[in-house]
Formats: structure tokens, C-alpha cells, sequence
């Protein structure tokens, strides 16, 4: 395997940031490999995405603005990336750890009779092998996955694992619609919810509230300015979500969400197990709880203990205030 | 209408994981093997599905696992299905997600169904593409992430959950399907559903039953795992006590200038 081919996902043109990120890490995988660096859009709106995508260290662009792969339910996408892959030849595909991700990339297992490694973080290569580095299980463990050299491989990335580097003048293509295909799986309604908030688990920050903030008012008037001032999200543990205080769309753990940001803030969360195998892999964690004995000084890398409704807005002044 | 429900056997993910460094395996020993939580709501779905179609509805359990935690599955009879079917193997040891997905796909053939449901995750670490993989080799439309879903006039109508909210879409029948955790929490096992597990059926399948074109288990897989450590221990960090707000303020950003994250 030498080409890297890279499956952006989006919505009429609108495309998660991790696309960039796999984008640029295509480009230094294909040279690692001494091949090419490749990405396919396909569905309305693909074009105009291209012409940013254009401007990342790709070499070529494969495009189609095929309504289809709205209309139906994945089959057509499949079909496309199926045929570039096959077009160019043994290659490393990359698709984003989304929901969206893990269907595409287990059809391609599949389709393309490929390995996977899922939720990559880091890849090496070691004597033309590509090898993924992976944390599972909540971070209790960290693998490395070889993929077999003559075969199809299939990586699914792991948003904010690596940087998006723009630069570049990649060539876009039209890519031929696969011919003698029927699709069954028909999308009657596509409906878009919660839109203008960043995606918890792509947000580079992501400021949490637990049982300590005692109510739901808090995450709104204490935690939302601080996120917003740090660019980042709003989480919380599941003695937040379970006492209704938010919604759990927002719950970090087991049992909800799992984040890996390069900043970790917890305000008023103990840190039980449950908690901690949803956010244990961020990169930085610092803790805001009134008791200094709670499990999440084992793995914070700082804990203050104090009163969070004091230290919160003091610390969004001075963040706010660092930026003008 | 045959419903099969796939269910993976995992070590109790409520207990603390640990691996062992020799074998990269995960340390099994003194910890329960219990049906893959994630799996419990696919079940769940299934049971509510024949509950509401009625007539002749079975609902059977697949899993593959080895023949030693065959009773684990009693915990899915009890909770409603029929029987169930247990593919074991020596040689499908150390499948990856393709060797796995090959061989499932070719046992659920002969198994045979009207709507195959398939746990989208497992706790243990695996890839959340198996479902695909095995739709793929099924060559059977694959629905995932349903919320809520009927059968009418032989169709699947689901309320699935994307990336950016929801989609209604409609199936044929044959189809794969995975479930969001927001169908509905698992029921609990009736102690009449207890007692009527011991009496129902675990037929075994093995390799030989399938007639694959090439190995699968360790050797047949089309990855290989070099190492499978635990992390980087993450060491106890610094303690602040903060006189006051803004003492805790100023110790937060000074430590998150220090490190290049304001």
C-alpha cells in the first residue's frame, strides 16, 4: 500500500475540521509511502467543498456532486469510494471516527477485503508497514496495529489527534458515478439539531460540571463564558445528566461521551471510574473541586481545591483579558 | 419473521481493565464474563420488535466466543430470545475485525434471518465497523444507530441518530441494523425467564459448518496487533490550595500558560 485516499464526510459542503487534520496527515503518509495523497466528496455541495479542501497538500481531489448520496443511505458513497479505491490501487483510506466514519470504514473492510485500525492517534512507518497507534478501552490500554502491506487498509482518525496544515494546490477531478447500481435504503428526512455548537468530541477544550455545581445554572452562567473563552465545549459527568441539569448529549463517561481534548477542565466532578474512561486520554486535565481528597487529583495534572463559583469567572476574566 | 441478534462476550466493564504485558491480552482471570452491554440494547430492540409484530416472531442470539462461556448466554434467553446459536473455534482466535466479520457473515448465512441486528460497539476495545464489515459480506442494506423502528408492509422504517441529528429512512427486509443506546433500556431477566433459559436451545456451529476460502483467526487477519500496553502512567499532578477565587484563578492560568493552552 502506497496511496493514501482520504473519504471526507459532510453535509451540502460543510465538513468537520478532523477533515483538514486527515488531509494533512494524508500528505506525510503518501510521501512516508512514495505514493500519492487523494481524497473523494461526493454528494451536493462536494465541489464547492473542494475548493477549500484544495488548498491542503493533496494531490488529487475526486468529485462528484451526485445527489444520490444524499437521497440514499450510504450505498452510493461506498460505491464511489470503492471505485477510487480500486482506481488507484492498494491504498490507506482514511475516514474520521464518526458516527458516519465507523459505517464507511467497516463497509470498505468489507467491500475492499481491507484491515482496520480504529481510532488512530499516531501512525509510524516501519519498513514501508503502516503501523496505528491507538488508545482503547477508554485509555486503559494503548495498541499498535500493523496492517498488512499488500492488502487494502482502512484507519479510522481520531478528531484532534493531528494538526490541519493548510497549503497546497491540489488538482480536482470528476469522478465517473459507478454504473448499474440500485440503492434501497431510501432517506425520507435529514434533520440537522443542535447546530453552531462545536461537537463536544471535537472540541480542542472541553470545560465539565459535576454533582459540585449543584444545579443546572451553573453550566450556563459559570461554564459556557469559560468554554467560550477557551474555544471549546461544554461536558458533564452523569450525576450532572442523571439529575437532569443537562441534556445527555452532554455526558462524558462509560456511559455517554468519550473526549480526548488537548485541555481538560472538570469543575465539582469526583473523578469516578466512570467518569475517567471518558476523558482520561486528554491531553492536559486540570481539576476545580472543594475536596482535595477526591479520586480525580490521582489523575489530574493540576487540582486546585477551592470554590469553583470564586476561581470560574476570576479565571475566564483573565483568560478573555490574555486574548486582547 | 426471524429476528437474529448478535451478542459479544466481554469481561465485566464495570470492573478496573488491566492488561497483561506478555500476552497483550486483557487479564480475564477473577473478572466475569458478561454479554457486551452495547449488545443488551440491540437485544432489547429485537424484543420489543417481536413484541410488536407478533404472529410467528422468533428472536435468536448469535454470538462467537469460545464453548467455555456458552452459559453467558443464558442471560439473553432469560431475557427473552428463543435459543441461540454459538460459533466456536479454535482457529478463529485472534480474528481482527475482517477475519471476524468474514466468519460471522458466513455462519448468520446459514443461521439465516429476516432483520439481523448487530451490537454497533463493544466495551472492549473494538472498532465499531464489524456491523459494516458483515453487511458487506452479507451484501445486505445495513441500517445504524436506530432510535426507534417498525416493520410495515415487510419495510424497516427507522429514526436513526447521525453525526448532526437524526434521519428518518426507509429499508427492505432482508437489512442489517444497529442500534443506538436511545431505543430503550434493556429489560431485566423475569425470574420465570431465568428458570425457562435452562430449557432452551444453544446450538454449536464450528468452522468446519462454514466452508471459508481461507484462514481466518491470527493468521488469516489482515492486521496484526504489535503491542498492546497499558498507557503511559499519568502521575499524580500538582495540589493547589486557592486562599480564594482569584488565587485559584491565577494558579489555573499560570499553569495553562506554562503549557501553551492560552
Amino acid at each position: 500500500m502506497q496511496n493514501v485516499l482520504v473519504y471526507v464526510q459532510h453535509k451540502g459542503g460543510s465538513t468537520p475540521k478532523v477533515t483538514f487534520e486527515m488531509a494533512t496527515q494524508a500528505r506525510k503518509l503518501a510521501d512516508q509511502l512514495g505514493g500519492k495523497a487523494h481524497a473523494i466528496v461526493v454528494g451536493a455541495g462536494s465541489s464547492k467543498l473542494a475548493e477549500t479542501l484544495k488548498t491542503y497538500p493533496l494531490d488529487t481531489i475526486h468529485v462528484n456532486d451526485d445527489a444520490d448520496a444524499d437521497a440514499f443511505l450510504l450505498d452510493p458513497v461506498i460505491d464511489y469510494i470503492d471505485a477510487a479505491a480500486r482506481a488507484i490501487g492498494p491504498a490507506l483510506v482514511l475516514v474520521a471516527n464518526t458516527l458516519t466514519g465507523k459505517d464507511v470504514a467497516g463497509r470498505l473492510v468489507g467491500r475492499l477485503n481491507a484491515g482496520i485500525c480504529a481510532d488512530v492517534t499516531e501512525f509510524k512507518i516501519e519498513g514501508g508497514n503502516v503501523e496505528a497507534i491507538s488508545p482503547k478501552m477508554g485509555g486503559a490500554a494503548i495498541t499498535t496495529c500493523v496492517l498488512k502491506p499488500g492488502d487494502y487498509g482502512v484507519a479510522t482518525i481520531r478528531p484532534n489527534a493531528f494538526a490541519a496544515e493548510a497549503g497546497g494546490n491540489a488538482s480536482v477531478a470528476a469522478i465517473e458515478k459507478p454504473a448499474g447500481k440500485t440503492y434501497s435504503i431510501v432517506v425520507e428526512k435529514d434533520v440537522e439539531e443542535g447546530t453552531g455548537e462545536l461537537a463536544l468530541e471535537e472540541a480542542p477544550v472541553v470545560v465539565a460540571g459535576g454533582r459540585g455545581l449543584g444545579g443546572p445554572e451553573p453550566f450556563d452562567t459559570l461554564l459556557k463564558p469559560l468554554a467560550a473563552a477557551l474555544g471549546g465545549a461544554v461536558g458533564a459527568s452523569r450525576a450532572a445528566a442523571d439529575a437532569g441539569w443537562v441534556p445527555y448529549s452532554l455526558q462524558i463517561g462509560q456511559t455517554g461521551k468519550t473526549v480526548s481534548p488537548n485541555l481538560y477542565i472538570a469543575v465539582g466532578i469526583s473523578g469516578a471510574i466512570q467518569h475517567k474512561v471518558g476523558m482520561r486520554s486528554s491531553g492536559t486535565i486540570v481539576a476545580i473541586n472543594k475536596d482535595g481528597a477526591s479520586p480525580i487529583a490521582e489523575f489530574s495534572d493540576l487540582m486546585v481545591v477551592g470554590d469553583a463559583f470564586a476561581i470560574v469567572p476570576e479565571l475566564t476574566k483573565l483568560v478573555t483579558a490574555s486574548k486582547s | 419473521m426471524k429476528i437474529v441478534v448478535t451478542v459479544k462476550l466481554v469481561p465485566d466493564p464495570n470492573a478496573e481493565k488491566r492488561i497483561d504485558a506478555s500476552t497483550k491480552r486483557l487479564v480475564r482471570t477473577g473478572v466475569e464474563t458478561v454479554l457486551n452491554p452495547y449488545d443488551e440494547y440491540a437485544l432489547e430492540a429485537a424484543l420489543q420488535l417481536k413484541e410488536k409484530v407478533g404472529g410467528d416472531t422468533t428472536v435468536t442470539v448469535f454470538a462467537m466466543a469460545p464453548e467455555s462461556l456458552k452459559e453467558t448466554l443464558r442471560k439473553a434467553l432469560a431475557m427473552g430470545a428463543d435459543d441461540a446459536v454459538l460459533l466456536s473455534d479454535a482457529g478463529l482466535e485472534g480474528s481482527d475485525v475482517w477475519a471476524t466479520a468474514k466468519a460471522m457473515s458466513a455462519a448468520l448465512k446459514k443461521v439465516g434471518f429476516d432483520l439481523l441486528l448487530v451490537g454497533g460497539l463493544s466495551d472492549d476495545g473494538s472498532t465499531g465497523a464489524t456491523p459494516g464489515a458483515i453487511a458487506e459480506y452479507l451484501q445486505t442494506p445495513l441500517v445504524t444507530n436506530a432510535r426507534k423502528a417498525e416493520i410495515v408492509d415487510r419495510k424497516l422504517k427507522i429514526e436513526r441518530e447521525t453525526d448532526t441529528g437524526y434521519q428518518d429512512v426507509i429499508a427492505p427486509l432482508p437489512s442489517v441494523m444497529t442500534t443506538a443506546l436511545t431505543f430503550g433500556e434493556p429489560r431485566y431477566a423475569s425470574l420465570k425467564g431465568i428458570m425457562g433459559a435452562k430449557k432452551k436451545t444453544i446450538a454449536a456451529m464450528t468452522l468446519a459448518d462454514l466452508s471459508l476460502d481461507g484462514a481466518v483467526g491470527t493468521a488469516g487477519s489482515k492486521t496484526e496487533l504489535l503491542s498492546f500496553a497499558p498507557p503511559p502512567v499519568r502521575g499524580k499532578g500538582q495540589l493547589v490550595e486557592a486562599a480564594d477565587g482569584a488565587a485559584g484563578a491565577k494558579a489555573i492560568f499560570d499553569f495553562l500558560k506554562e503549557r501553551k493552552l492560552v
